[in-house]
C-alpha cells in the first residue's frame, strides 16, 4: 500500500516553501509610480524643447518677457541636491541604527522646504515682472513644468516629514523609508534636467 | 468581387506614386533645421526612456532575486518594523 500525502497526518505533510518577496509592496508601488512620473516629465520637457526650437532665430525668452533667475536658482539647486545627499546619509544611518537617521532625515526635510519656499518667492517676483501662465508659451511652459515639479516636491516633503515622525516613535519600517526615499530621489534628480532645459 | 480585388492594388499604386500625400504630420517636415532636429531628438528620447526604465526595472528585480537566493529566509523585503 502506497503512502500518499492525503493519508499522512497534517503535521508530517511536506510543506510548500514560503514565497519570498523580491521587494516590498511599498517600494515596488513607488517605483512603478515614479516610472509614470518620469514619462510625464519627459513629455513636458520634450514639448518645451520643440516649442523652443520653433523660436530659433527669434528671441527666447520672447520680447517683453523677463529672464529667469538662473544664478539664484543654481544655488537653490545645490540646496535640493544637498537634501538628497542628506537622505542618503539617513539611509545608511538607518541601516546601522534606526534612531541615528533622525538628524539627517530632518536636514533633508528642512533643505527641501527651503527649496520650495525659494521657488515660491521666485514665482512671486516673476509674476510681478509680468511673466504669467498666459503671457506667452515661455511663461506657460515655465509654470507648467516648474509648478508640476513643485507640487511633487511638496507631496514628497510631506512624505519625508511623515517618515520622520514614524522614525521618532520607532515605527518606521525599512520598506516605508525605501518608498519615501525613491520618491524624493526622483524629485531631486529630475530637477537638474528641468533647470538645464528651462532656465539655461 | 473583382472590384474588391483591384482596390488594394490601386491604393498601393497611389501611395507609391504620391508619397507626399501620405505625410501624416506636416510639422515633422518643418523647413527649419532646429525644429526637425528637436522632433527627431525628442522622438528618440521618448522612445528610449520607457524601454530603458522597463529594462532597468527587470534587471534590478533579477539582481534582487539572485541576492535573495543566498540570504536567510527571514529577509521579507523590508516589510518588518524596525525596533
Amino acid at each position: 500500500m502506497s503512502v500518499t500525502s492525503a493519508t499522512l497526518p497534517v503535521s508530517s505533510r511536506p510543506q510548500p516553501r514560503p514565497r519570498r518577496k523580491l521587494v516590498s509592496d511599498a517600494v515596488l508601488g513607488t517605483v512603478l509610480f515614479v516610472v509614470t512620473e518620469v514619462m510625464l516629465f519627459s513629455g513636458l520637457i520634450s514639448a518645451h524643447t520643440i516649442v523652443k526650437s520653433r523660436s530659433a532665430g527669434q528671441m527666447w525668452p520672447p520680447f517683453g518677457q523677463p529672464r529667469l533667475p538662473a544664478e539664484e536658482t543654481a544655488l537653490n539647486t545645490v540646496a535640493l541636491l544637498a537634501s538628497g545627499l542628506a537622505l542618503l546619509f539617513a539611509h545608511f544611518a538607518f541601516r546601522k541604527e534606526a534612531r541615528r537617521a533622525l538628524v539627517p532625515l530632518a536636514v533633508s526635510v528642512v533643505l527641501g522646504l527651503y527649496f520650495v519656499v525659494f521657488q515660491g518667492r521666485e514665482w512671486a517676483a516673476l509674476i510681478r515682472q509680468g511673466l504669467t501662465l498666459t503671457s506667452s508659451a515661455y511663461g506657460g511652459f515655465f509654470y507648467l513644468i516648474v509648478g508640476t515639479h513643485a507640487l511633487h516636491a511638496v507631496v514628497a516633503i510631506a512624505c519625508l516629514a511623515w517618515a520622520w515622525t514614524r522614525l521618532r516613535s520607532g515605527r518606521l519600517t525599512p520598506a516605508q523609508l525605501g518608498a519615501v526615499e525613491i520618491f524624493w530621489y526622483f524629485v531631486v534628480l529630475v530637477w537638474p534636467l528641468i533647470y538645464l532645459r528651462v532656465y539655461l | 468581387m473583382r472590384r474588391w480585388t483591384w482596390a488594394p492594388i490601386v491604393a498601393v499604386a497611389l501611395l507609391a506614386l504620391m508619397p507626399e500625400v501620405a505625410y501624416a504630420c506636416p510639422v515633422c517636415f518643418d523647413p527649419r533645421e532646429e525644429n526637425r532636429v528637436a522632433f527627431l531628438a525628442t522622438t528618440v528620447f521618448l522612445s528610449l526612456v520607457p524601454l530603458g526604465m522597463v529594462g532597468g526595472l527587470g534587471m534590478w528585480l533579477r539582481k534582487r532575486a539572485r541576492e535573495l537566493k543566498g540570504s536567510p529566509p527571514e529577509d521579507d523585503g523590508g516589510n518588518a518594523e524596525r525596533a
